[in-house]
């Protein structure tokens, strides 16, 4: 199939990169890796007719830490630069590995973090992790910059919150809280490289082995990465045992409404949401012990 | 016996720096001047009649050269059983039906590839759908709809094979079970999407270069269809990048493109891409296999009762071929004194299944060795003794079909259970971890010639030059295989020259001898290593007597070809350089150049294979039974391919046909609504990654075949066969779970645990 004809601009500055876009209007895309948006394009599912790449704007690919503020991933900062941070690895363990865990060496390569979210899959591997630590995005538009919290900026499959105009420049992530664990467990049929089928992400904060604060959110199970509110309000201020962890994860299956489609059926799907909640509630209990 | 100095050992594959640096040509490489480029319409709809087609739109868009529907081409069908016309089903354009999603319905060739998309997209067809079948069952109900008339039924061909008394040896069974097996279409996938680009010269001849396994049944057929004389026709194979099956018929756009370049006088290229090939391309039959059996209580097998649905597609493609060797592969392995096979190939109004790697024994064979798994279990033997006491053995006969020559069977199990430390493993693996075998036998080529070629099966033709060359034309096929370093391997070996003394023209049909049924069957190595053996043969006779003449040697001497010399054995100093012998037969010529043929076409040898290959395969799972996901840990393989010629190349297809039997046994599959095909990408059609891939251990069993070149026998086929079964009778060893239909996908797995 033919590619379709579009224009092509890599503004120097993010200012300039919001006017591309505004100027470009609704058939204007944003592209930083391009790894979700040019197969989409090859394989006609989207006909832009300007795309406007951040891959030339000077900082934006930058990863900071600092242990009061935490940590920022800029819009082109890399999966796999995401991935081997030696700060990210150390504080935010689990943030690394959905990252390494996102498609093969050579997307990871190509893709970014950002991209991964603002391209709205709900099968996203950095969405559940992000969103379970507190994430929060930072937008620039026609209008000035604003922050979001990454669980409200996804609106439904390929959809975000964004504006006509606005750019996520950055994922700001807390430094966890004392006390706090983190896992993500992701499935798919093929085995290690591949798209998720389910995901599952958490953080857990405990006091001893009371639960102080829980977030647990699914992928693949429902149009957006979902936070499972109902199983969360079941294990906050109750101890975190074993039997507990199980009917919380029963909840949080219950609470999805996975679909039918080419990578699993909806019954197998709700069967693993439990598995895999399990799984990442007792490896975040794990690490909130210090015993991971 | 002899030592050889090239056979037998790890010789690198000739044409890999090439691949590895870019600069092997493939089809789709090839540019030619003022080259044009094609595009296929297909059908949206799986099946309906073809009411009105309207190409005016999109001959008037500017850069569009050429249209052609199923009204402006012959109406002569093709297929690859020429002896039975009635079987060739298929025209390049369809005339009145569309019969599957992506039938070829018309084709434009344009100035580039931009504009040939867009306009395809602008050729109008009206359809009137007709009702489809998708699957054996639907197909085959009373008043089904008719997808072909010539076969009213929709079972399109039938092949049967009995001997025995079925009956008499099920009433002298102790142990009787019956089970049906179903198993399911796999993408061939190979790396290069079909491609091919015609050129029509000035006389009319067309040349056409394409990415085929069997330039000469392309050649055939493209002069069939194309009214025209087969010598008229000049196919030539550039490097092709693996085939599995899925290259060895005329294809459309290969017809398509030598029709539009005759219209247009420019060269016309297609190229397929990969959502076409796996949303329309060939595929492995699906299969609803019964199959009934019966034991002694010694675990003896007596009698075997086989009946086979291979769901075929909308046409026969290579299915008439698959529904007889699945016929012959469901009782290769052991012996079978009462056995009845009844095949029937079902049309259905999906992509037409085809030939793949196995052709018809992964299938059979998964049924046929699962089933032994569940009669061990419930003859209380283990699976490995049971099949010992059955195992095919030298001299042994398929009656009526074949007598088995070499056979390293009864080795090759003793060897896997050895290597696999599969005795301890039965007896203490924790649950959820478990070992499982499967094996298999395979033919090295067929001795059938349904394509009815008038040549011999494969021949070679060797030139010898002065200057210690020799060039070596054959049209057999290397696609990925290896089959060019082997041949050359050959020859060097036989004339006692190095691999770069050799020259190698292959698989063109103008400029190699006549001829080669292509690569397929396994029947390469074999075949036209006979032939090449054969014309070197004559060199050899040649040269011997030059040398013999020269030196006055008594007439009792042999001669020898080694290290770049011919003596006489036991006299080195009695001899002299290849070179300087072949200059002496030359000028004994009188200039005349030193060129023999050779060829080979099997007789004598029964209804399938002049050769067997043989071989039991051992694997360890982990069973995750919270998810149902199976980690294979490892793949144990013992197997009979005679003499190896090349270990590296032997174990390149082994390691590629665990990959293949890998997927085909947990994650490939296709998954269809009703004739639409959903997975269309590598993303979703989900073939195991570098990553999936189990560590493994092999032993070649030492046979020598005394029908095959130097001693050997198919390697790159059978080995895909075993894979499945052992995994899946490693699953029920690790949870209890007992697969019959694959793939094995995890939700099976729990289900089957009752835990979904």
């Amino acid at each position: 199939m033919p590619v379709p004809q579009f224009d092509y601009i890599a503004p120097k500055r993010v200012d300039e990169a919001v006017a591309a876009l505004v100027e470009g209007g609704k058939e204007t895309r944003v592209m930083a890796g391009g790894t979700d948006l040019l197969v989409k394009i090859r394989h006609r599912m989207l006909f832009p007719k300007r795309i406007v790449s951040l891959k030339q704007i000077e900082g934006l690919d930058a990863i900071t830490f600092d242990k009061n503020t935490g940590l920022t991933i800029g819009a082109t900062a890399l999966l796999a630069d995401v991935a081997a941070h030696r700060s990210i690895r150390r504080y935010y363990p689990t943030v690394a590995d959905a990252a390494q865990s996102t498609a093969n060496v050579q997307v990871r390569n190509m893709g970014t973090v950002v991209g991964n979210l603002c391209n709205a899959s709900p099968s996203a591997d950095n969405a559940p992790t992000l969103m379970a630590m507190g994430a929060t995005v930072n937008i620039t538009g026609p209008t000035g910059s604003h922050r979001m919290a990454l669980d409200q900026f996804f609106q439904g499959p390929g959809i975000t919150a964004l504006k006509t105009g606005e750019i996520v420049t950055s994922i700001c992530v807390p430094l966890p809280p004392a006390g706090s664990g983190t896992a993500y467990y992701s499935l798919s049929q093929r085995g290690k490289l591949d798209c998720s089928a389910v995901g599952v992400g958490t953080m857990v904060t405990l006091k001893g082995n009371r639960c102080m604060d829980v977030r647990l959110i699914v992928g693949a199970c429902a149009p957006v990465p979902m936070r499972t509110l109902g199983a969360e309000k079941m294990l906050i201020g109750k101890k975190m045992t074993d039997t507990l962890i199980r009917k919380t994860a029963q909840a949080a299956s219950k609470e999805t409404s996975p679909i039918t489609d080419v990578r699993a059926s909806a019954p197998y799907r709700w069967k693993i949401v439990a598995v895999l909640t399990i799984r990442a509630l007792a490896d975040a209990r794990k690490m909130a012990l210090g015993k991971r | 016996m002899k030592v050889h100095s090239i056979i037998g050992k790890d010789i690198p594959r000739t044409d890999g720096r090439a691949k590895a640096t870019g600069q092997a040509i493939y089809a789709d490489d090839i540019k030619l001047p003022s080259m044009l480029y094609g595009k296929l319409l297909r059908s949206p709809v799986p099946h309906a009649r073809i009411l009105s087609i309207d190409t005016r739109k999109a001959a008037a868009m500017p850069g569009v050269r050429c249209i052609i529907t199923g009204q402006d081409i012959p109406r002569i069908t093709y297929g690859n059983w020429r002896l039975f016309p009635g079987t060739q089903d298929e025209y390049a354009l369809a005339m009145d039906k569309v019969r599957f999603i992506g039938d070829e319905v018309a084709a434009v060739a344009a100035v580039d590839r931009d504009t040939a998309e867009a306009a395809v997209e602008q050729i109008k067809v009206e359809y009137e759908e007709l009702p489809g079948v998708f699957d054996v069952t639907a197909a085959l109900t009373k008043n089904a709809p008719v997808i072909h008339d010539t076969s009213p039924t929709n079972i399109s061909i039938d092949r049967k094979i009995a001997y025995g008394d079925i009956e008499a040896g099920f009433a002298a069974s102790d142990y009787v079970r019956e089970d049906t097996f179903t198993v399911h279409a796999v993408s061939h996938a190979y790396m290069e999407p079909c491609a091919c680009v015609a050129q029509s010269d000035l006389d009319n001849r067309i040349t056409l270069w394409t990415s085929t396994q069997t330039p000469y049944i392309v050649q055939c057929l493209l002069a069939s269809t194309l009214n025209m004389r087969e010598n008229d026709i000049r196919v030539i194979k550039p490097n092709v990048g693996g085939g599995f099956g899925g290259k060895m018929e005329l294809r459309p756009w290969e017809f398509c493109a030598a029709f539009m370049a005759r219209q247009t006088g420019r060269p016309v290229k297609f190229t397929l891409t990969r959502e076409e090939e796996l949303a329309f391309g060939r595929r492995r039959h699906p299969m609803t296999i019964r199959s009934k059996v019966g034991y002694k209580s010694d675990g003896t097998l007596v009698a075997k009762d086989l009946h086979i649905y291979l769901d075929g597609g909308a046409y026969n493609a290579m299915g008439p071929t698959a529904t007889f060797l699945s016929g012959n592969f469901g009782a290769m392995l052991y012996r079978y004194p009462n056995y009845r096979y009844i095949g029937e190939h079902v049309y259905t109004n999906k992509p037409p299944a085809s030939a793949m790697r196995g052709f018809g024994a992964p299938q059979t064979l998964f049924a046929a060795e699962t089933q032994m798994n569940m009669a061990a279990e419930e003859l209380g033997i283990d699976p490995i003794e049971i099949r010992l006491k059955n195992a095919m053995v030298s001299g042994n006969e398929l009656p009526g079909v074949a007598t088995i020559s070499s056979c390293g069977f009864v080795e090759s199990l003793k060897a896997a259970r050895r290597i696999s430390g599969w005795s301890r493993k039965r007896k203490r693996l924790k649950t959820g971890r478990g070992v499982g075998i499967g094996c298999y036998s395979f033919i090295s080529g067929g001795v059938f010639n349904w394509f009815n070629t008038q040549y011999p099966f494969s021949a070679a033709e060797v030139r010898a030059f002065a200057d210690g060359t020799v060039h070596l034309l054959t049209m057999a096929s290397d696609i990925g295989q290896g089959s060019d370093t082997v041949l050359k391997q050959i020859l060097a070996e036989t004339l006692g020259l190095k691999m770069e003394d050799i020259r190698l023209t292959a698989a063109d049909t103008a400029m190699t001898p006549q001829a080669d049924l292509g690569t397929w069957g396994s029947r390469v190595t074999l075949m036209a290593g006979n032939a090449v053996l054969d014309a070197a043969k004559k060199i050899k006779e040649k040269l011997a007597g030059a040398v013999s003449a020269r030196f006055d040697l008594n007439v009792i001497f042999d001669i020898e070809f080694a290290d770049g010399r011919v003596f006489a054995a036991g006299k080195p100093d009695r001899g002299m350089t290849f070179g300087e012998a072949v200059a002496f037969v030359q000028k004994a010529q009188r200039g005349e150049p030193l060129v023999y043929r050779g060829s080979y076409t099997p007789r004598g040898k029964g209804l399938v294979s002049p050769a067997f290959s043989f071989g039991a395969q051992v694997a360890e799972v982990t069973v995750d039974t919270d998810t149902g996901q199976i980690q294979v840990e490892k793949m144990w393989t013992a197997h009979d391919c005679g003499t190896v010629l090349n270990p590296m190349a032997v174990e390149g297809q082994l390691e590629g046909s665990v990959h293949m039997g890998l997927g085909y046994a947990l994650s490939e599959q296709f998954v269809m609504d009703g004739g639409k095909t959903l997975n269309t990408t590598f993303l979703d059609y989900k073939i195991p990654n570098a990553a999936d891939m189990p560590p493994g251990e092999s032993v070649c069993i030492d046979t020598f075949e005394p029908e095959g070149p130097m001693g050997a026998k198919e390697a790159g086929e059978g080995l895909v066969s075993p894979t499945a079964p052992a995994i899946a009778e490693a699953v029920f060893h690790a949870t209890g779970y007992r697969c019959k239909d694959l793939p094995i996908t995890p939700e099976k797995v729990l289900k089957g645990l009752g835990k979904l």
